[in-house]
């Protein structure tokens, strides 16, 4: 397929991997977040960490959408579920994330009539094709996601659709990285950006990174070459003290992104002035609401919701996770207790969450290792 | 995804992924498209 089978090409990846053999200065142990879960779940289900030198550690960030939706917000959605006469709306991972008390799937097995979607647009369809039912859509990813939102919030007031509502979860990546880059727990040498996040806002939003932290980021595709490729980028700046962004993806991002979606988005959504993320705690200007002009579609404002805090199992490490400073398999019941079919911690949900892509992929590479 | 055929007046184009599945997709956001045209969606929305 054009755009994929070039950049899966096994050949090239093993140059590439001779190229970072190449770059590296035996005794210095690299640290390279990728941020993105996509990047992550590509670099389990192709074994990229196997190609790299021992001395060049992959470090998980925190960009699976699914992985930082907090426990209050998964028990909000559930009691709106439960609301008399409502179709909840939600993407596929989302219906496995547990709560305090249960998952989405739980609360339909419990009588909630709660639908998967494949996009916004799906469930607006269900809301027209159901005017007298309330049906809300469970908003959730990074700016990657928040556009589709916000068209399908415009398409819904233009069409006039009173019965659809969002409940809007919507989150940013800058701060999330700046919190992380002023964490003490963790020492990073560069950052693989996140590629499809960039394909909206653009690579210029992650200048304060090498600016402000002098650390190199290169924006980078999902393919295993694009990944590699963005890692020997990564260590030829370091080897030659630059420090800057650079953009490896540039067959899909501009550096100034994508304008017309910016435009959309500044229309339809405001910053909250904190919001929660699991793991890392409230963290300032990282949410999106919807804006004063749409708070008619705002299903927290239409219904209310309990917005309780509830804090992570005690058990669970995805905090740690999310924040780099421990592997998948060093959580204490990553694949025992916690497993994809029994997830205990958001990361074991989407196929973009550390754990889940080091359980179904990661593992097996651990294991013939430990052999 | 692939382009199989667009409506303009809707904003929509019907998208055919590598597996042969078909959805509708916005493509408000990206320039004008035609059938053939390779698109880069999420969420049900071309993003380039």
């Amino acid at each position: 397929m054009k755009f994929v089978d070039e950049f899966r090409d096994a050949e090239l990846g093993r140059v590439l991997a001779h190229e970072i053999l190449g770059a590296v200065e035996p005794g210095h142990h690299y640290k390279v977040m990728e941020v993105c879960g996509g990047h992550t779940h590509s670099i389990y289900k192709y074994g990229v960490d196997d190609l790299l030198p021992e001395n060049v550690e992959l470090v998980h960030g925190p960009g699976c959408p699914v992985c930082v939706i907090p426990m209050g917000r998964v028990d909000d959605a559930i009691a709106m579920a439960h609301e008399p006469g409502v179709i909840f709306t939600c993407f596929g991972d989302m219906m496995r994330v547990p709560g305090s008390e249960g998952t989405l799937q739980e609360a339909k097995a419990r009588g909630a009539d709660v639908r998967m979607v494949y996009s916004p647009l799906d469930a607006l369809r269900i809301a027209k094709s159901n005017p007298d039912r309330e049906v809300v859509f469970f908003a959730i990813g990074f700016e990657t996601t928040a556009p589709s939102t916000a068209l399908t919030l415009k398409r819904a007031r233009a069409e006039g659709v009173p019965n659809f509502s969002c409940f809007c979860n919507h989150v940013t990546i800058v701060p999330p990285l700046r919190a992380l880059l002023d964490s003490p727990d963790l020492r990073l040498d560069g950052f693989i950006g996140p590629g499809h996040v960039s394909t909206v806002v653009g690579a210029r939003p992650l200048e304060f990174i090498p600016a402000d932290y002098g650390k190199p980021v290169v924006v980078s595709g999902f393919e295993p070459v694009d990944i590699l490729q963005s890692v020997l980028m990564i260590l030829r700046q370091l080897r030659e003290g630059r420090c800057e962004v650079e953009n490896q993806y540039k067959r899909v991002v501009p550096y100034e992104g994508n304008l017309r979606a910016l435009e959309v988005m500044a229309e339809v959504f405001a910053l909250r002035p904190h919001f929660e993320w699991r793991g890392l705690g409230f963290i300032s200007h990282s949410g999106l609401r919807l804006s004063d002009d749409y708070a008619g579609l705002d299903a927290e404002l239409r219904f209310g919701v309990p917005g309780v805090r509830v804090a992570d199992p005690k058990a669970c490490q995805c905090g740690e996770v999310l924040k780099g400073v421990i592997k998948p398999w060093e959580c204490k019941v990553f694949g025992t207790a916690c497993t994809p079919e029994r997830p205990i911690g958001t990361c074991m949900v989407s196929s973009e969450g550390a754990c889940a892509a080091y359980y179904n992929y990661g593992r097996f590479a651990r294991e013939r290792e430990v052999v | 995804m692939t382009v199989v055929a667009v409506d303009n007046t809707r904003g929509l184009a019907l998208c055919e992924d590598e597996a042969g599945a078909r959805s509708s997709v916005e493509i408000a956001l990206i320039d004008p498209v035609a059938p053939g045209d390779t698109v880069l969606v999420h969420a049900g929305t071309a993003l380039a």
